[in-house]
């Protein structure tokens, strides 16, 4: 009897996993803007090759700037309560640093030490797939002082404002600052959410947009402009695999030569099946079909390397 | 004139004044249906919270007074706060009043669950400029209220009448 109960308790779990496969959760992260960091002084400057360039310096701005510590605390609060919980852009500094200082120190048993090209060294940042970009200004007018507040939510691959909500408070006497910047964040973020949540349900109901990069290495014999590989150009022949491949067949090639092409608004299914059950889909796992298509169809290698959930890179012409 | 008498007009009074409020307070609710409210932000309250004031159509204050609170939520999740500090609605699904029929008419009875997201401020005491007659028999009555967002959305989010942000995640 109790083993009839565990097997259809088990069959009930499976097939609900089966039914309802979650979809990869994006991660956001909140951090003031480039304008922000720049009206209050948190800057780096740098030399690039005799070009002066501006960085946000956020480590600074964090250990110095309390009204920032507290915008970000009280969005960080009122999202957890929402059931979506952010990256924390302090804590997530703070990991980089720890991981850089403990890999810099690692030693195998024979003396070796941790694998690093410089494309590892160069994606060693803080990372999330939707950034909450923070600005505000203080406006006085005599003795009232009112709160400018703006927050965009953008796509980290498309680059895509896919949330935002701004407005001016109403001026005040007596309140001071971080009172008037609470009083923001509670009026804009309810709003700033609506559009988020039509961000995902776009997401559910059209496919995950996306980009992918397709490149070729200098050292193969063929370019993207090759028809020895079907009855068209190799290009041609990829714009097919992603049409086949997308949700509505929706895409657009927004760049393309015999080097390289670029693909945007690629939209990709949220899931895949496999061994019975649906998994969540990301661009890497998406791109991983091109890559075996390729390598299956016209026995062409390549390099696949990601960027986060939304953004592939293939590299055709080798590993 | 008998006891008997002097009883059956009190009795008469009172059912007069019962059947006269019952009819005052199913006006109101048709007015809710119909949307015949208006509502403009007063300001944010504590977290989660949000002060509005509800201006409601009535011939009684006491039936306007009541029914401020229903129009208060019945505006969040339908229509949303106009102006600074207003909020877009919860239901983002335009036909959610129909489609929930059901849910909504319980939701709304008189003492439904809408009466726990939703408080007087101040008692309910109307403002001197509050009170605008608006022809014989109506007056257009705003009652400020505060309205617990966060908990009402929470309690639509749970019956599967809006969607959480991280649902399908």
């Amino acid at each position: 009897m109790l083993r009839k109960i565990f097997t259809i308790m088990m069959a009930v779990l499976l097939s609900s996993t089966v039914l309802f496969g979650q979809a990869k959760k994006p991660t956001i992260m909140i951090v003031p803007s480039d304008n922000w960091c720049l009206t209050n002084g948190y800057m780096q400057v740098f030399d690039n090759e005799g070009k002066v360039t501006k960085v946000p310096d956020y480590k600074k701005a964090l250990q110095e700037n309390s009204d920032l510590l507290l915008v970000i605390s009280k969005i960080n609060e009122l999202m957890a309560d929402r059931g979506f919980p952010l990256k924390n852009l302090e804590s997530s500094l703070k990991t980089l640093e720890a991981n850089a200082a403990e890999d810099a120190m690692l030693m195998s048993k024979e003396g070796g030490e941790l694998n690093e090209s410089p494309i590892d060294k160069l994606k060693k940042v803080a990372k999330a797939d939707i950034w909450m970009q923070l600005t505000w200004t203080v406006n006085t007018t005599g003795p009232k002082k009112s709160i400018t507040f703006n927050l965009q939510g953008l796509d980290a691959y498309t680059d895509k404002q896919v949330a935002g909500a701004s407005g001016t408070g109403t001026p005040s006497f007596t309140a001071e600052l971080p009172v008037l910047l609470q009083e923001a964040v509670l009026s804009h973020l309810d709003n700033f959410n609506v559009q988020l949540q039509n961000h995902f349900d776009d997401m559910f109901a059209n496919g995950r947009e996306v980009i992918l990069r397709i490149m070729t290495w200098d050292t193969w014999d063929y370019d993207l402009e090759t028809d020895e590989f079907g009855d068209d150009e190799l290009g041609f022949l990829l714009e097919d695999w992603i049409a086949d491949n997308t949700v509505n067949n929706r895409f657009s090639t927004t760049d393309a030569t015999q080097n390289m092409m670029l693909f945007e608004q690629v939209r990709i299914p949220l899931y895949y099946e496999r061994n019975g059950s649906q998994r969540a889909m990301d661009t890497r796992r998406w791109a991983n079909g091109l890559m075996k298509y390729l390598k299956d169809n016209f026995e062409i290698e390549s390099k696949l390397m990601m960027k986060g959930l939304g953004q592939a890179q293939l590299v055709l012409g080798g590993k | 004139m008998n006891r008997l008498s002097i009883l059956l007009i009190i009795c008469a009074i009172f059912s007069f004044g019962t059947i006269s409020a019952q009819k005052g307070q199913k006006k109101a609710d048709n007015e809710t249906n119909e949307w015949r409210y208006e509502v403009e932000v007063v300001g944010v309250g504590k977290q989660g919270t949000s002060q509005v004031k509800v201006w409601t159509y009535s011939e009684n204050p006491e039936t306007a007074t009541n029914q401020a609170q229903k129009n208060a939520v019945h505006a969040i999740i339908f229509k949303g706060f106009p102006g600074t500090g207003g909020q877009q609605a919860l239901a983002r699904n335009p036909n959610i009043e129909q489609e929930k029929q059901e849910f909504f008419k319980e939701f709304f009875k008189d003492g439904g669950t809408f009466q726990k997201y939703v408080f007087l401020a101040n008692n309910g005491v109307i403002g001197p400029g509050d009170r605008i007659s608006m022809g014989k028999k109506e007056f257009k009555i705003g009652v400020v209220v505060s309205v617990n967002v966060a908990g009402l959305r929470k309690n639509l989010e749970q019956a599967g009448i809006i969607k959480g942000l991280s649902s399908g995640f």
